[in-house]
């Protein structure tokens, strides 16, 4: 049985001066999936994002989100969706809590406690601080609890990441993937590959407002020159040779080495998703 | 600060009020003339009830313009609130609160008899001015302090009022693309109902800004 769709966007085109700027463009995102769009500046991420967020209406195609035609969004459109944008949308000169309590009275729902969601992302102490003396960590932090607010079946992280310590990167992974664990979609907007390849059931390679692959990290990377076996041993010196990984049970010459106890260091690698990316795009992600 | 600036057409209502009766008192006296000021008395009236609006609408343009340069704005157009409830907020309202100042504050400090008709009208026309202001300074300025800069040249949208008192010959219709500009003339021939043409360049100039401020960025 086919699975639900949150998103599905058919054909999608939208162009902002005569050019095409996002030309054909077709995908689907299921409910309580991590979705992914990696592409490098001005490839149509954020023009993307835009439509799906019912910002950029005058596009062509269907552009079906949470059931509705994005171009004929209502206000009740947005309460069910949770935006973080790569900046800080606060009121520099209110508090954390203040902002917090003001966006949360926009919505109709009832929100999550502002208390809770501070406290998750470590800001509890400086709840009463003004946002304008907070670091860009704590305002990035900041930014996302506020796209939980109201508790939306799906969410929109654009860089979610950007500007974090390792830590405070960890915590922010371990509540997107919690959110995902309660069912929401999520929109995970990056150019950190260990980001995407960690989090994402699946990615969007965007170049030229094209999607260029969609699949999983896993089978992007197998698609595309599967996992190596590289060993090493000595024979006149050190030698080394590879074969993939699916094909060592045929390679005589690693078997006798095994047979022999001659191997000196033996061990596999798999492309990355960056290299994938420029393989696929011919591009790089920056 | 802009808190103060609410309070100026107050400030400015005493000194229309008070001085320049006394300003006209000293003047004829010290002249030996029958009129300095006061032929301009109604002038004075008009520009008192753009005035307020005026003030009030350059403040909410400043609030949506700080909202700007910190980007709240982008995320208040993906909530429920959306562009219609916040241009409600941040137009609307300020432009409703103007409109009920003006029709409280001009009987008070109105240098010449106006009737309630006519203030009601004034007060109608001095505030679709003051909105004119606010959105143009939204729609060209990118940030707080370009808006500083086009808030001081939006003055000009309501000097078209001040045409018809000083440029007799039909080269006043110069300016008549200004709704200002018919409020004055309507005002100085005694003729409220000429004042209709202000208000339906008023509504033309409002949809044309707000489309530019709407506009893709």
């Amino acid at each position: 049985m086919e699975e639900e769709s949150m998103i599905t966007v058919e054909n999608l085109s939208f162009s902002y001066t005569k050019t095409p700027f996002i030309s054909g463009m077709s995908f689907s995102v299921s409910k309580g999936e991590i979705f992914g769009f990696l592409g490098p500046s001005g490839a149509g991420k954020s023009t993307l994002q835009k439509i799906l967020m019912g910002m950029l209406r005058t596009y062509q195609g269907s552009c079906l989100v949470n059931g509705t035609e994005c171009k004929n969004r209502t206000k009740h459109f947005y309460e069910e969706i949770g935006v973080d944008f790569e900046f800080s949308t606060m009121y520099e000169k209110l508090t954390a809590k203040e902002n917090l309590r003001f966006f949360s009275s926009l919505y109709e729902k009832k929100p999550h406690s502002a208390d809770e969601l501070l406290k998750m992302v470590g800001l509890e102490r400086d709840a009463d601080k003004r946002v304008a003396d907070y670091s860009k960590g704590m305002k990035s932090r900041l930014n996302f609890i506020k796209a939980l607010l109201h508790d939306p079946l799906l969410l929109c992280l654009d860089e979610p990441t950007s500007g974090l310590d390792p830590t405070n990167s960890r915590v922010m992974k371990n509540v997107i993937l919690e959110e995902k664990a309660r069912g929401k979609t999520i929109l995970l907007t990056t150019h950190n590959m260990q980001d995407a390849a960690e989090l994402c059931d699946r990615e969007a390679f965007i170049v030229n407002g094209k999607i260029c692959a969609l699949d999983s990290p896993h089978h992007l990377i197998m698609s595309k020159g599967a996992a190596a076996v590289t060993y090493t041993w000595l024979e006149n010196g050190e030698q080394s040779a590879s074969c993939p990984l699916g094909q060592v049970s045929s390679d005589e010459r690693l078997k006798s080495l095994i047979a022999e106890n001659r191997l000196r260091s033996i061990h596999s690698s798999e492309p990355t998703l960056n290299d994938i990316f420029m393989d696929i795009t011919g591009r790089t992600l920056l | 600060m802009l808190f103060v600036s609410c309070l100026a057409p107050i400030l400015a209502g005493i000194f229309f009020r008070f001085a320049i009766p006394l300003l006209e008192t000293t003047l004829t006296n010290c002249f030996q003339v029958e009129a300095a000021l006061s032929t301009y008395y109604k002038l004075i009236d008009i520009l008192f009830a753009m005035l307020t609006p005026d003030m009030f609408c350059f403040v909410s343009a400043m609030v949506a313009l700080e909202e700007r340069d910190e980007k709240t704005v982008a995320y208040l157009f993906i909530t429920p609130l959306g562009k219609t409830g916040y241009l409600f907020a941040r137009l609307g309202v300020p432009s409703a609160i103007a409109f009920l100042a003006t029709v409280i504050l001009l009987p008070v400090f109105k240098l010449t008899p106006l009737s309630a008709m006519s203030i009601l009208l004034l007060a109608a026309g001095g505030t679709l001015q003051g909105m004119i202001a606010s959105l143009l300074i939204l729609a060209v300025s990118s940030n707080k302090l370009e808006g500083m800069a086009v808030a001081k040249l939006s003055g000009l949208v309501i000097l078209g009022a001040a045409v018809p008192f000083f440029v007799r010959s039909n080269v006043q219709y110069l300016v008549s693309p200004l709704p200002s500009f018919w409020i004055g003339k309507a005002v100085l021939e005694n003729r409220m109902p000429d004042m209709l043409p202000a208000f339906g360049l008023s509504v033309g100039w409002i949809c044309v800004l707000l489309k530019w401020y709407l506009r893709p960025r």
